[in-house]
């Protein structure tokens, strides 16, 4: 099904300093082709861009309906620390973000993230509200698995926000609290964001905007007053729009939508996610 | 204290002194490291054996200064006959466990403790984003399931704030744009210059050397990236350099809640510290490398979150000089563990139960194999070798004929150390004096020939460098 583009955005302003480097066409915020990377970080972000064809973002979704977006992750530095500089790929690991919405007007959502450097498998599920902000409603669950061959392999623990916004985890039996949110702080999971972003563009549609959003990064540490804004417009090879976020604890991400709302970069500290796949 | 403590020993790198919210930084917020220091005694005089990730580690797992270890910078290797604490520990009845960072090269960390987590691919100096979340997986597991009756003693190696490191990789190839300037961050949300960012250009030769020059031995692709950097670049990376703390700090927060919930707090000693700081900015540096204070002096609090152990809580210590190599024997005391014979530091737990006892009154520190510095109540003091006409790949010293370049900071009047004394008339006491300590500390070190290839073609090249510019001015 072919839905209508992205709403153009009427205040939008292409800004001038779209910085590049000469010798790749990427944008500097997720530019890592550099150093052992090179040429192939930008090889890969490319190529994997180029391979994708959505034409539809994930919030036209249906009730009822899975939508799953699969992300190539590839590193921002040294090749993810990989000894020696012989791999092939360079990808360090997968995202998939799934998601549907149910009857009760809440959004299930389950990711599972792959990483072959830390070796962390990580399995979360949580419920959304279905409004822009995505807030968490009642439990999550996280099944944290790991791939290093030294003791530890695996923990799970569930967490709640309890009715004076404290956040709780049970970790093998034991609760503790990660910290409190305010009451009028929006709070979602950060892998919510990737459709949290496209849901707010209305709302940031110039530099000047931007809005503020309490963040539960890997539904275990609340990152609050984090804010996002809108950074630039590029073509790179698709058009993209890019928008960042950053707060007290988490050092600044650019997210940049496809002209249908999809995510399809996400440059963080030491990753990179491009968008491969997107089914449902 | 009834029985033998838990010691739970974290640490973070590259974090410097006074990067903590309860020391007054109002820059960032750190509100689990506080409630250590809230719970503990603060040593103010904190300072790394060495500032660069192996040498200072090396030193911790020792006690031994670089002269000794075999690691004098990050492309050394432990001589393998020094026992490290690992071991120690275990002989001792202890069961000495390792999460997350441990960067002793020539040890394999595996050998020496039971390990929780060291990644898929093993951690080596960098990789915060990828490893921390999943150390405090493997230390939350590891305290929720913790049910022996033998004490355990475990450390946590976090890899941020380190990660400012490829924050600043970042700048090699490519500009990017202030954050003023991306619009995300306006100019009075960043914090200021350092006080201390301009500086005395009369260095040590070593120090131009490394750090320096356009082609400088250490890291001369970020020098060449952020030769045009703006005011605005140099705050922007100590905003972020916060960020990373932040982090870590929350990392450090949920160890410290499941400690807390599982009751093992009651009996535990928590030691908190750095390998070495972070220039960030101060004397227009960055990362660490260098014998200034924001590289050299960490955090060091020993707390416990209950009453069962003694520790003096919301102390901030200001008397004592307490050195890297101070970690092994304070553990070994706690773990009432036989120190080795050579083991140089000394400690601190009297100072901690409010005791009075005999404390050395400066800090001593090597640096890039040649540099050396006493840091004194007045005075700190940094010298270096001039490397050897033949190299024999002994680590230079005590040889005051061999001594190159100098600086003399006043503490006290020039806490930002920014006016070079030495050449002062008024000083030249001063001098000798620190020089006659740093030679009188060195005289007690038992070092050794380095006899690995690795540092040794290191310590050839870098030599030759230095030689060249002794003898050319460049």
């Amino acid at each position: 099904m072919r839905t209508t583009p992205h709403p153009v955005k009427l205040l939008k302003i292409h800004y001038c300093f779209n910085i590049m480097n000469n010798s790749n066409p990427l944008h500097w915020s997720f530019d890592y082709n550099y150093g052992a990377q090179n040429p192939q970080f930008a090889q890969e972000l490319i190529s994997t861009l180029r391979g994708y064809a959505p034409e539809v973002g994930a919030r036209q979704t249906g009730v009822g309906q899975t939508v799953r977006h699969v992300y190539n992750i590839l590193p921002n530095y040294w090749r993810g620390y990989h000894r020696g500089n012989a791999a092939k790929q360079l990808s360090i690991g997968t995202a998939i973000i799934e998601r549907s919405k149910a009857n009760n007007n809440l959004w299930y959502y389950s990711i599972e993230y792959e990483n072959t450097t830390s070796g962390e498998n990580l399995r979360l599920q949580f419920r959304c509200k279905d409004e822009p902000y995505r807030q968490l409603t009642d439990s999550w669950r996280v099944d944290a698995r790991n791939r290093g061959r030294d003791a530890y392999s695996r923990s799970t623990y569930d967490g709640h926000l309890t009715s004076d916004r404290d956040v709780k985890l049970r970790i093998n039996g034991i609760e503790i609290s990660s910290g409190t949110v305010e009451t009028d702080d929006r709070l979602t999971c950060d892998w919510a964001l990737f459709d949290v972003i496209p849901a707010l563009v209305p709302t940031i549609q110039t530099l000047d905007d931007s809005v503020e959003i309490a963040v539960l990064e890997d539904l275990a540490q609340p990152r609050l007053k984090s804010r996002l804004g809108f950074l630039e417009s590029i073509e790179i090879p698709i058009p993209l729009d890019g928008y960042y976020l950053y707060g007290i604890g988490l050092l600044p991400s650019y997210w940049w939508l496809d002209a249908y709302g999809n995510v399809a970069i996400a440059s963080k500290t030491f990753e990179t996610l491009v968008l491969k796949e997107r089914i449902g | 204290m009834s029985k033998r403590p838990n010691i739970l020993f974290i640490n973070t790198d590259q974090h410097s002194w006074d990067a903590l919210s309860a020391y007054g930084n109002p820059y960032l917020q750190t509100p689990n490291i506080d409630e250590l220091h809230r719970n503990g005694t603060s040593f103010q005089r904190s300072f790394c054996a060495d500032p660069v990730c192996a040498a200072a580690r090396s030193s911790w797992a020792t006690g031994l200064y670089t002269s000794e270890t075999g690691v004098p910078f990050n492309g050394g290797s432990l001589h393998p006959e020094i026992r490290d604490l690992g071991q120690v520990l275990n002989a001792g009845g202890y069961r000495a466990f390792h999460c997350g960072k441990w960067h002793v090269p020539g040890r394999d960390v595996r050998e020496s403790f039971q390990v929780l987590y060291y990644g898929q691919r093993d951690i080596g100096a960098g990789g915060a984003a990828y490893y921390d979340s999943a150390s405090t997986h493997a230390v939350t597991d590891f305290l929720t399931n913790y049910n022996a009756d033998e004490p355990f003693y475990l450390q946590i190696g976090y890899v941020d704030p380190h990660d400012v490191c490829e924050y600043l990789h970042n700048h090699e190839e490519k500009r990017i744009p202030n954050p003023v300037e991306q619009g995300i961050v306006s100019e009075d949300a960043l914090p200021p210059l350092p006080e201390n960012f301009n500086y005395d250009e009369r260095e040590t030769v070593l120090h131009r050397v490394c750090r320096r020059v356009d082609d400088a031995l250490i890291h001369a692709a970020i020098l060449k990236g952020i030769r045009d950097w703006d005011e605005l670049h140099w705050r922007y990376l100590r905003w972020n350099y916060y960020r990373f703390i932040e982090k870590v700090d929350a990392e450090i927060g949920r160890v410290l809640a499941v400690l807390q919930a599982t009751g093992l707090h009651e009996n535990t000693l928590i030691i908190f510290s750095a390998d070495h700081g972070e220039a960030c900015g101060s004397h227009q540096m960055f990362q660490k490398f260098t014998l200034y204070e924001e590289s050299v002096r960490v955090p060091f609090i020993v707390a416990c979150l209950s009453d069962s152990i003694a520790v003096e809580k919301n102390q901030m210590n200001e008397t004592h000089f307490v050195s890297g190599v101070d970690l092994f024997p304070t553990v070994c005391d706690y773990a009432d563990v036989d120190v080795p014979e050579q083991v140089q530091g000394m400690s601190v737990r009297p100072i901690v139960e409010g005791k009075d006892v005999a404390w050395r009154d400066y800090a001593y520190i090597e640096s890039n194999y040649w540099g050396r510095a006493i840091v004194s109540e007045r005075y700190k003091y940094v010298t270096e070798y001039k490397p050897k006409a033949v190299e024999d790949f002994s680590p230079p010293g005590p040889d005051a004929e061999q001594l190159g370049l100098a600086q003399l900071f006043d503490r006290q009047n020039d806490p930002g150390e920014t006016e070079n004394l030495v050449g002062n008339a008024i000083y030249n006491e001063d001098v000798k004096i620190c020089r006659d300590k740093l030679l009188t500390q060195e005289a007690k070190l038992h070092r050794q020939q380095i006899g690995h290839p690795s540092p040794k073609q290191v310590i050839s090249n870098w030599g030759e460098r230095l030689r060249t510019y002794w003898e050319h001015g460049r």
